[in-house]
């Protein structure tokens, strides 16, 4: 990780958006919200199904609900959960506004700064003929306006530079100033579980601005780091940022499914959060390239918020508002994955798949509620990684 | 100057109604928001305090570059708990009432198996 003096605020590399102190303010008063709601207002939830929820369900069907689908129709009417999740959809909603209006303001100003390069030795490919998958095309995922992939003006760099503020908003700097929990939560388990691997390249899929990508150039110096996304202006975004940060990654705008790469190209292939934002055959597919570009050897590890099996059916519930309150059509069904089944239907061997847990790399203790539930993103303090070894 | 450009400000997709009357989901979302510009306002007084205190003139251009270090910051963050405490004063009354209410559904044995384990 890049040094940094104060770990409380996001980093400030060459292109990350300038705020005036009012637009600085409107953007703490939204964190603020969504860690008032997280902290304070959502356990209120748990005590609305105990005390009205559930003995409603349990006396008109006759048996108390088991399933979070059970539960989720326990709770479909109750007021404070309606409440409580209006509130959380609009933490949301404010959250993009208030990333927008400094983005909006100075993008000729951004626009210019990512052309400029620097230090490092990365570069970057766009296609502009490729098909954005039907995925991201259907709804803007977990309520970005434009999503990943549009282009408001030639050379765009908008989203990129909202998604980079407003994630640091959403996961209410519990990531790190450099958003970059994931990835170096995912390399501290590699680092563990397989401490003589040596990757000569690393390949990041659906990296968007870089955030986690960055972290394979410290952990691995020896290896090229390889990051690949369907959007334009996120990468565009993301290459500027590395370069303005001395490291150097070669993006490149491919969709995971079917990547230009030779065969066996990489030993190391991993993806963070990508796999809740695709679908159940796109997924498919994307293990299936893994498995081409693998070497003999390689690992794929892919890091997301933990399967619902794992849960109490009741906090399965929670973290499954994203579904339907947040945009996230393939949220919940990414949350039945299991590492050994796809593994299986993939190509791989399923004896080497795995699915683990890892302790968040960042330390933000105070600030974590220590549970996984809607609108509290990186609050756990885990991530769950799965995957496999060829 | 370069072009002004205008993003996207509604996601694709469509929006869940949270409430029985559409005018409620508005109202809250327009009450959120005038909540957000409050605190906002509330920190630009205080940056004008703070200027003046240390002794620079609060111009708009001094006010509108102030950055707060982390200090300020924290102490914004505990002023912001505070304030989001009163705003939403109706909704941590339910919440206490739910409490309430769903320790009361507890079976007795429940009860005194916590105060056995010292809770
Ligand atoms: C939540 S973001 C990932 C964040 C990032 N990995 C990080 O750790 O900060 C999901 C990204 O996956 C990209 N994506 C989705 N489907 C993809 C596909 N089939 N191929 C490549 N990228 C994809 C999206 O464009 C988006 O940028």
């Amino acid at each position: 990780m890049t040094a940094t003096q104060d770990l409380t605020t996001q980093f400030r590399h060459g292109v990350l958006p300038q705020t005036t102190s009012d637009e600085f303010s409107r953007q703490e008063f939204v964190k603020s919200l969504k860690f008032h709601l997280a902290s304070k207002v959502s356990l209120g939830n748990h005590d609305a199904y105990e005390a009205r929820a559930k003995p409603a369900y349990t006396k008109a069907t006759g048996a108390e609900p088991q399933t979070y689908a059970e539960i989720r129709k326990a709770m479909s009417e109750d007021p404070y959960f309606a409440f409580w999740s209006a509130m959380q959809r609009n933490s949301q909603e404010m959250m993009w506004k208030s990333v927008q209006i400094p983005v909006e303001r100075q993008l000729p100003d951004l626009i210019a700064a990512a052309g400029k390069g620097a230090a490092a030795e990365g570069t970057l490919r766009l296609n502009p003929d490729l098909e954005i998958p039907k995925y991201h095309r259907g709804v803007d995922i977990h309520c970005m306006p434009g999503g990943y992939h549009t282009e408001f003006t030639a050379d765009d760099v908008a989203n990129g530079a909202v998604y980079d503020t407003a994630v640091y908003i959403y996961a209410m700097g519990r990531m790190g100033p450099l958003n970059s929990d994931i990835g170096d939560t995912t390399i501290a388990w590699i680092k563990e579980n397989h401490p003589d691997f040596k990757p000569r390249r690393i390949l990041d899929m659906g990296c968007t601005v870089g955030h986690s990508t960055l972290s394979y150039c410290d952990a691995f110096p020896d290896a090229e780091v390889y990051g690949i996304d369907v959007g334009a202006p996120v990468l565009r975004y993301a290459h500027a940022r590395a370069q303005s940060m001395g490291k150097p990654v070669h993006f490149s705008q491919q969709n995971a499914e079917s990547t230009d790469f030779e065969d066996g190209f990489f030993d190391l292939i991993v993806s963070h959060i990508l796999v809740h934002e695709t679908s159940n055959a796109a997924m498919r597919r994307i293990m299936k390239e893994c498995n081409r570009l693998l070497t003999p050897g390689g690992l794929v590890v892919h890091a997301e918020t933990p399967p619902y099996r794992d849960l109490p059916a009741y906090d399965a519930f929670m973290l499954d508002w994203d579904t339907r309150n947040n945009n996230e059509p393939y949220w919940g069904a990414s949350h039945e994955l299991v590492a050994t089944e796809i593994a299986a239907e993939t190509g791989f061997d399923p004896a080497k798949a795995f699915e683990a847990y890892q302790p968040s790399a960042f330390e933000a203790t105070e600030r974590r509620t220590k549970v996984f539930q809607g609108g509290d993103f990186g609050g756990g303090g885990a991530w769950w990684l799965w995957g496999v070894q060829k | 100057m370069a072009e002004h450009v205008t993003l996207q400000k509604k996601a694709r997709g469509e929006r869940p109604q949270y409430f029985a009357d559409p005018a409620i989901d508005k109202t809250l979302a327009i009450t959120l928001a005038l909540a957000g510009e409050v605190a906002v306002l509330r920190d630009r007084i205080d940056t004008i305090e703070r200027l003046a205190e240390a002794g620079v003139a609060p111009t708009r251009a001094a006010v509108d570059a102030y950055k707060p270090d982390s200090a300020v910051r924290a102490e914004r963050d505990a002023w912001r708990d505070t304030y989001l405490d009163t705003v939403l004063r109706i909704i941590h009354q339910e919440r206490e009432e739910l409490e309430q209410r769903a320790a009361d559904t507890k079976p007795y044995a429940a009860v005194i198996e916590e105060v056995v384990a010292g809770g």
